[in-house]
């Protein structure tokens, strides 16, 4: 209502305006009358009048040509004063002179609207043009809502504006940002593509009502978001189709180099199983044993080798979720250590951790892994005879766990793609392992919260990792004591 | 041979069928096989076995199922088969009464230990009775008299540590899950805090095992429980 009444008020000063000019130049003409000829005048007259035609629009110029008629009528045609004429030719410079006015009037009047029209439309080209440069390039649901909203209320001037996107995720983006008025929105605009509709434009503005031009341009609006949000799901259609590319080529990679590392323990078990059964080797022939324990070892790296497989299966697809319990780490260093017996074979490994080491949140069958894939990675690599150390300790509030030995150094350069999966630092390296192990320890360490890293030390190679101790923001719960003899 | 024991095999897989009732009929074991939980469970009922080795995987249904039904009317040592990381599994099939696990792919001399445990427990459920005095390397815990000796030194141990060694060393050559372990040793409401157990275990270890680090007597079973290993 405020609006509208203010628009009225300025349309009335138009009119004021024009009348008021009108009466200045009667007044200057009126003073100049006798020097002036009848016909004279009435040129001088039109002078303002294309001059409100053209500042207040053809409603002013037809009433000013109306007053002026009249002024000019009453004021300079004889007998002065009156509305009467005496002189035919004043009659016809009357009528000319009213012809001229309203002709006038109405061609500035005309050349005007279209004027407007023309800087409307231009006006209209140029929100587009803005629009369309926002949306461009733009991949993000939400960033495309949010340009289309700011458009929006730019050109509508609106209460309020909300952009709802449809589709997986449904998204609304108001503005202004949650003070979106309670009532149903005056204006809806579907945003719709040949596929179907795939959001909607919702516009809140009472006052003044939504024209049809404003509507059309909403329109408009409406249209080039659609498109827009059309070409972000092409392009995210399209992209993940490039990943599912990348990791279909990733997987036939790891298939190849698993069928390889597969094939090696059972072309083993193949050939020594057969020769078993051929009657070849001699019944206490000492290839014998020999050909056995091959058998049993490598079934036994064939099914660490699936192992692996698995685990890094879950963890690429996320699906690692540790088990977490309080635990002590020592113990879990304990059972592997147990097993590992006949691994470790001429390796020493000493375990340092300070008596009071506080229990740790962690999966122990995960933890187990890490420690078993850092051991037999550092007997593998370190010369028999020498010392593979654990150490453990606090250091704020996680455990840092370090696995050192005195094998060879890493080529700075190789410290962070050890972790890699298939990453072998020289070619030898085929012969044993999976290639899985490192970057198995390294899921499941990031799993728990927490980091591993490589560095060569003074006297040889270590692995480092840290393990949060506090777990959902939640340290070690109390453990009840007791200390009475039985 | 009829008074073999008898040992019911329940897997689906045709080679794991075949090996294992090669490998126990060489042993002087009555073997019967079935592929489907139905199918072991009317054999159970038909031939009453000494011994059920089960698959947890089995095609018809689950195999914890089959162990809650089977412990409805049978207290016949039950033996888990199952792959690594089914942790989860082995320890509800544990818990719903199976009496022990073994990890495929397994070596024959654990099934063979696990076989002599089980047949010695169903031995005792029979009331034969057992010897009260469990020796471990120098061990000799005594469950009648409540003490336990290293050599001929006693070794001091609190109630609650007694307790669990008792538990453990009672039912020597059995794995028993943390939660067996909690509700027998402390509380069923503390079946969920293995931190006790971690934290008894670890003193009761260091009294005991020559090694703490590197136990001999007291196995971790890496996500399952705790297993005593006794002289056999």
């Amino acid at each position: 209502m405020n609006m509208q009444s203010s628009s009225f008020i300025a349309r009335f000063y138009k009119y004021l305006f024009a009348l008021g000019f009108i009466a200045l130049v009667t007044a200057v003409l009126f003073a100049l009358r006798e020097s002036l000829d009848t016909a004279l005048v009435a040129l001088l007259y039109l002078i303002p009048l294309g001059l409100i035609t053209a500042y207040w629009g053809l409603g002013p110029g037809i009433t000013s040509a109306l007053a002026t008629f009249l002024t000019f009528n009453y004021f300079f045609i004889k007998p002065y004063y009156t509305f009467a004429v005496h002189r035919p030719t004043d009659v016809v410079i009357l009528v000319i002179f009213l012809i001229v006015a309203i002709v006038i009037s109405q061609l500035v009047g005309r050349m005007q609207s279209s004027l407007a029209a023309a800087t409307a439309r231009e006006r209209e080209a140029t929100q587009l043009y803005e629009l369309s440069t926002g949306l461009a390039g733009l991949n993000d649901d939400r960033a495309i809502a949010q340009i289309l909203a700011k458009q929006v209320q730019e050109v509508s001037q609106g209460e309020a504006v909300e952009v709802n996107i449809h589709g997986p995720h449904f998204l609304a983006f108001q503005l202004p940002e949650a003070t979106q008025p309670a009532r149903t929105p005056e204006w809806i605009v579907p945003l719709q593509v040949a596929r179907g509709v795939l959001g909607e434009i919702l516009l809140w503005r009472a006052a003044p009502a939504i024209t049809s031009s404003e509507k059309r341009l909403l329109q408009t609006f409406a249209s080039q978001g659609a498109l827009a949000l059309e070409r972000a799901r092409l392009a995210q259609a399209e992209s993940r189709a490039r990943v599912l590319e990348e990791s279909d080529h990733l997987k036939s990679i790891l298939l190849s180099s698993v069928s390889h590392e597969l094939r090696t323990p059972l072309s083993t078990i193949k050939a020594a199983a057969s020769s078993l059964r051929s009657n070849d080797v001699h019944w206490d022939s000492a290839a014998r044993p020999e050909l056995i324990a091959a058998i049993d070892d490598e079934a036994d790296h064939l099914n660490m080798l699936v192992g692996n497989l698995l685990d890094m299966s879950r963890i690429e697809s996320g699906v690692l979720k540790p088990k977490r319990e309080w635990n002590i780490l020592p113990e879990i260093i304990g059972s592997v250590l147990t097993r590992m017996k006949h691994l470790a074979g001429e390796h020493r490994v000493e375990l340092d951790a300070p008596e009071g080491l506080p229990l740790v949140p962690v999966d122990f069958v995960q933890m187990e892994q890490v420690f078993t894939n850092l051991l037999s990675n550092s007997v593998k690599y370190a010369p028999e005879k020498t010392v593979i150390r654990v150490r453990a300790f606090v250091e704020g509030d996680a455990i840092h766990v370090q696995v050192s030995n005195q094998g060879p150094q890493v080529p700075p350069e190789h410290l962070e793609r050890i972790f890699d999966k298939f990453y072998r630092i020289t070619a030898a390296d085929r012969v044993t392992g999976t290639g899985l192990g490192l970057s198995i320890c390294k899921g499941i360490v990031e799993a728990h919260g927490g980091r591993l890293w490589a560095e060569n030390v003074p006297d040889g190679f270590a692995f480092n990792f840290t393990l949060p101790l506090i777990w959902e923001g939640v340290s070690l719960p109390n453990l009840p004591m007791d200390t009475e003899t039985e | 041979m009829s008074n073999a024991p008898h040992i019911l095999v329940i897997d689906d897989e045709p080679q794991i069928q075949r090996a294992i009732r090669t490998i126990l009929t060489e042993k002087g074991f009555k073997v019967t096989t079935a592929s489907r939980g139905e199918e072991g469970l009317t054999l159970a009922a038909t031939n009453e076995p000494e011994i059920v080795i089960l698959d947890l995987g089995l095609p018809d249904m689950d195999g914890v199922e089959v162990c809650t039904r089977l412990r409805e009317w049978t207290q016949c040592p039950i033996i888990i088969l199952s792959v690594r990381d089914s942790e989860r599994d082995k320890v509800a099939a544990l818990d719903k009464g199976a009496d022990d696990y073994l990890t495929k792919p397994f070596g024959i001399e654990e099934l063979l230990a696990r076989v002599r445990v089980a047949l010695r427990h169903s031995a005792g459920r029979q009331g034969v009775t057992q010897s009260k005095v469990v020796k471990a390397g120098q061990l000799s815990i005594d469950l009648a008299w409540h003490s336990v000796k290293r050599g001929d030194e006693e070794v001091k141990l609190t109630a609650t540590e007694y307790k669990l060694l008792a538990y453990l060393a009672g039912n020597h050559g059995r794995v028993l899950t943390h939660q067996s372990i909690l509700t027998n040793v402390w509380d069923p409401a503390d079946a969920d805090h293995t931190e006790y157990l971690r934290v008894y275990m670890r003193q009761l270890r260091k009294k005991l095992e020559v090694d703490p680090e590197r136990p001999q007597f007291i196995l971790t079973e890496p996500g399952i429980g705790y297993r005593f290993i006794a002289d056999e």
